[in-house]
């Protein structure tokens, strides 16, 4: 990851490699480009330069003689919230990645604590791919920025938040290299071993047989695979014995061929990415964790491997669940839904949640639906669609509530069994595979479920992630934890 | 089908209907009823199933002694439940148990409720007013249909002791059913009848009910600037069409109207990006939003609301031919805004940036609405039971959701962010008009928020309900009229003077 200082404002007088200065719309210049203006630098670096308007996304580096100078648009003062600051950051960092600049310094006239959110937008920015899939490394990707110093008026104070920041950044770095992991690499298998390292940090780490607990719909799901599926319990204890846990749930299918019922070709090996949301609930955990969080807090994964052989589950089958209901698997490919109804089942019934929250890239339909810009929210508690929604709104994880109803249960109605999985070519398949997973969740216990087949991957680059996995969900869930524990 | 009120006594003919609340009570009528009958009905309820439970039904063969030939039991569940909804699923359940079963008259008898908030006048107007919508048949084009497969009942008579009352608040209903059966009508006409200028021509009907109707042919639509509108045309032989009708219910004439804009596509094959062949006839039917304009103006005339309302419908018809826009062409709308037909099988909302542009421009509307069976993409998103809201207004989006809601056409808040915007930016022109497959119908709504300016606005995609597959409790299978209703609630609870 990005080393970054913090500093004394005076400390980074000296002039140093590259220089990063702030400037407001309508080009006006914060206080220390004022500063460095004082032989009219900025401004001639600023003249005709009529695409930078000082917004958000406005970076210009410009070579002097004395050394870069970066002129960075703040965006207008009122706007300049947590929020605003991590995008002005991760813009900075994707613009300079690969300038030749190794070593940055910004004197950017903010607070501390927003010192700390600009440089953690940084790091969040800053992640791409293991190099380890490559022989030799691609030229195209050689980023030159490894060093930031941040001038700031209370170092340690800046220190302090940023240390708490960086714990997620961390985190969601991780938890996006579990997803760009090819399918043969990071199998069920694969998945276990590296949440072995969250033991490190105090969480308790548990691997659970479905067969042996009885989780039938998870078995049915993985059976098709050589390698067994898994439910793996992530237990955080960072608050009082007696307090029930928040319980987060993610869908782990290593790789999602879509079983007997196998998927066209075309894209097929983005599927290796539909352990997203297990992976964004044990960055979480990592998160969590690495910051002494005082809350009691469960990561449920299911992980199993989607494949066709002669052993696979077959359209058709109908499996007795955990909760007791019987399912008719219609279509192998909507696979998630049954391996979350018995997470959440057994959730449910071994650790006494206070709440559940499930992610998971569920289905095809949501991304038609809210495409890549909001994940789904379905909840039937009121109060939880709030906090989420604000928490996805600061964080810049933005949710959007769909329907939790009723109205579609014709859909999902079996002829032989209680529920079929899925309503063969029938819309709206978000909502049906929502209200599927209702089944499987105790009255009264509040629970949301995040479709975020959209949003766990970014087709283009964005200020926080570039095309690529978005570790969707980390920042949210860590929110909504931090909104609980002040609450 | 003729529906009258009438004060309660024993019917002579034809059938009864008598209700029965939740645990087998039966109602004053009921009773009496049963005395009458040595415990009939209490002996028929405990010989089958019937509980009384909402939706409930249970059909007798009435003995000798009474008149009629049939009794109709039917299960209102709790007296608390039974609302306006619940009342009008009442009467639509009558008609469709009754309606071909062969009795010429139907008599529905509607006692006050204990425990129920709506007064027996109240009950028995929306119990009318269900049995008429569900009585609702679109068969004109049936020349061979034998008299036992058509309908057999002519009259529907509504048995209570404050008829007069309820007569009084049926007939402001029965103007919108008139609307909702218009829109039906227009909706289930094949589009070899209903084409951009006999479309026109329906809605210049309207007058007869005082609404003023104006139209504007292709050069007029020219003059004015719109390319966007024109081009989507240009592949039919047809001319299209812009309608404008008014009516000016108000008292101060010059109040800022409301406006609804419907999408008027008489029928749509994609044109040159043409559509898949299965389920294309189904594309008679692009032209709902349009034919929803069209009836709640007809309804909000015959009611005689004080509003001052306008509605615009652009009507096209979307074929492909040696004429027809092409892919990649770029097109200048009304407000001077470029377009780049990216698909032209996006056309609706081609059609809607100049009814929009013109509407707003000529009227300044105090709110503006337009409804549109705009994309697929809604279908998938919210299934047939919703349809998609889409508002720069908090307030209206509220009181559209709470109309909704009231009278059983519900809708679903969608998001309308900028993020979404960049999908549609376009390499040569200013906008292209399809944004891709991902979050459809909120690029749809985006591109038609390029052509709102500050005026209070909302757009709801009724692709998914605007045709339905099956039988409803007050809607038979086929054209559902969504929005009419919705609309007309909407004018009663905000711009009507009270």
């Amino acid at each position: 990851m990005l080393t970054i200082r913090f500093v004394p404002a005076a400390e980074s007088g000296k002039a140093p490699e590259a220089l990063a200065l702030g400037v407001a719309p309508g080009g006006q210049q914060l206080a220390s480009a004022r500063i460095a203006d004082a032989d009219g630098l900025v401004t001639r670096a600023l003249a005709g330069r009529h695409r930078f308007k000082g917004d958000e996304d406005d970076v210009l580096p410009v070579l002097t003689a004395s050394g870069w100078l970066v002129l960075v648009g703040m965006g207008p003062p009122e706007e300049r919230d947590a929020k605003r600051l991590r995008r002005i950051g991760g813009n900075l960092f994707a613009e300079l990645a690969d300038s030749g600049i190794v070593r940055l310094d910004l004197s950017l006239d903010v607070s501390s604590e927003d010192a700390a959110e600009l440089a953690y937008g940084m790091c969040l920015r800053a992640w791409r791919p293991p190099a380890r899939y490559r022989s030799k490394p691609d030229p195209d990707e050689a980023w030159s920025l490894v060093e930031v110093v941040v001038a700031t008026p209370d170092p340690a104070l800046a220190e302090a938040r940023f240390s708490q920041l960086a714990a997620v950044a961390v985190a969601s770095a991780w938890a996006r290299d579990l997803v760009v992991a090819p399918g043969n690499e990071l199998n069920p298998d694969g998945f276990c071993r590296q949440l072995d390292r969250l033991a490190d940090l105090g969480v308790r780490v548990e691997q659970v047989d479905p067969r042996q607990a009885g989780l039938t719909l998870l078995q049915a799901v993985g059976q098709g695979s050589s390698i067994p599926p898994r439910l793996v319990m992530l237990r955080w204890q960072g608050g009082e014995r007696e307090d029930g846990p928040l319980v987060f749930v993610g869908k782990g299918i290593t790789f999602d061929s879509g079983g007997i019922d196998i998927k066209p070709w075309e894209d097929m090996e983005e599927m290796k990415g539909d352990m997203a949301g297990a992976a964004a609930v044990a960055g979480t955990i990592h998160a969590l964790a690495a910051r002494h969080a005082p809350v009691n807090a469960v990561g449920v994964l299911v992980i199993a491997e989607n494949m066709p052989s002669g052993r696979a589950t077959r359209p058709g089958d109908v499996v007795k669940s955990y909760a007791g209901l019987s399912v008719e698997i219609v279509d192998t490919d909507a696979e998630g839904r049954l391996a979350l109804a018995d997470a959440l089942a057994f959730a449910a019934a071994t650790c006494r949640p206070a709440l559940m929250v499930d992610l998971a890239t569920l289905t095809g339909a949501v991304e038609v639906s809210l495409g890549r810009h909001r994940a789904g929210l379905f909840t039937a508690d009121d109060a939880l669609a709030e906090t989420l929604f604000l928490a996805g709104e600061a964080e810049d994880e933005p949710l959007w509530r769909l329907p939790l109803t009723d109205a579609y249960d014709e859909a999902l109605k079996s002829s032989i069994a209680d529920l079929r999985n899925c309503s063969w070519g029938h819309d709206p398949d978000a909502l049906h595979a929502a209200r599927f997973l209702q089944h499987f969740v105790p009255d009264g216990l509040p629970w949301a479920h995040l479709d975020i087949a959209g949003t766990s991957e970014a087709e283009e680059d964005g200020p926080l992630a570039a095309e690529g996995p978005t570790g969707f969900g980390i920042r949210l869930l860590v929110h909504l934890v931090e909104d609980r524990c002040q609450g | 089908m003729k529906i009258s009120f009438a004060k309660a006594s024993q019917p002579a003919e034809g059938a009864l209907v008598i209700s029965v609340l939740e645990g087998r009570k039966p109602s004053p009528t009921a009773r009496q009823l049963d005395e009458k009958t040595d415990g009939l009905i209490t002996r028929a309820m405990a010989a089958s199933r019937f509980e009384g439970k909402k939706d409930q039904t249970l059909l007798l063969v009435a003995p000798n002694g009474l008149e009629v030939q049939r009794l109709l039991l039917v299960g209102l569940g709790k007296p608390e439940d039974v609302d306006v909804q619940a009342a009008e699923g009442w009467g639509g359940m009558v008609m469709a148990q009754l309606q071909a079963a062969g009795d010429e008259v139907v008599t529905i008898a509607v006692d006050a409720i204990e425990g129920c908030s709506l007064a027996a006048d109240h009950l028995a107007a929306h119990v009318a007013f269900g049995a008429r919508l569900r009585s609702y048949r679109f068969d004109k084009y049936r020349t061979k249909e034998k008299t036992e497969e058509k309908p057999s009942v002519g009259k529907v008579v509504i048995m209570l002791d404050e008829h007069s009352a309820a007569k009084r608040r049926f007939s402001v209903l029965d103007g919108i059913a008139e609307g909702v059966f218009m829109t039906r009508d227009l909706a289930s006409e094949p589009a070899n009848v209903i084409y951009p200028e006999s479309l026109a021509e329906r809605a210049k009907s309207l007058a007869d009910s005082g609404v003023d109707v104006e139209i504007l042919g292709e050069k007029q639509m020219r003059k004015l600037g719109m390319g966007a509108l024109l081009g989507v045309g240009q592949g039919s032989e047809r001319e299209s069409q812009l309608v404008v009708m008014r009516w000016m219910g108000a008292e101060d004439e010059n109040a800022a109207p409301v406006a609804f804009v419907g999408k008027g596509v008489t029928f749509d094959s994609g044109g040159i990006s043409i559509k898949p062949a299965a389920n294309m006839e189904d594309m008679k039917w692009d032209m709902g939003g349009a034919a929803v304009v069209i009836g709640v103006m007809k309804a909000l005339a015959l009611r005689n609301a004080k509003v001052n309302a306008v509605g615009v419908v652009g009507l096209v018809e979307n074929m492909p031919s040696g004429s027809a826009q092409r892919p990649g062409d770029v097109v200048t709308s009304m407000s001077g805004q470029t377009i780049e037909v990216i698909n032209t099988d996006a056309e609706g909302r081609l059609v809607l940036a100049d009814a929009l542009w013109y509407t707003q421009d000529r009227f300044k509307p105090q709110a503006m609405i337009d409804l549109a069976t705009l994309t697929g993409a809604i279908i998938i998103s919210l299934g047939d039971r919703y349809a998609g809201l889409f508002a720069n207004d908090e307030d209206l989006a509220a009181r559209l959701m709470a109309a909704g809601k009231e009278v059983g056409e519900l809708l679903w808040r969608m998001p309308l962010d900028d993020p979404y915007d960049k999908q549609i930016k376009s390499d040569i022109a200013d906008m292209k008009n399809t944004g891709g497959r991902e979050g459809g119908s909120i690029t749809a709504a985006m591109f038609l928020k390029r052509f709102v300016k500050d005026t209070k606005w909302a757009h709801l995609d009724i692709a998914g309900v605007t045709w339905a597959k099956k039988d409803g409790s007050v809607t038979p299978k086929g054209a559902t009229a969504f929005g009419v209703r919705l609309l007309d609630r909407l004018v009663a609870e905000t711009y009507e003077q009270k």
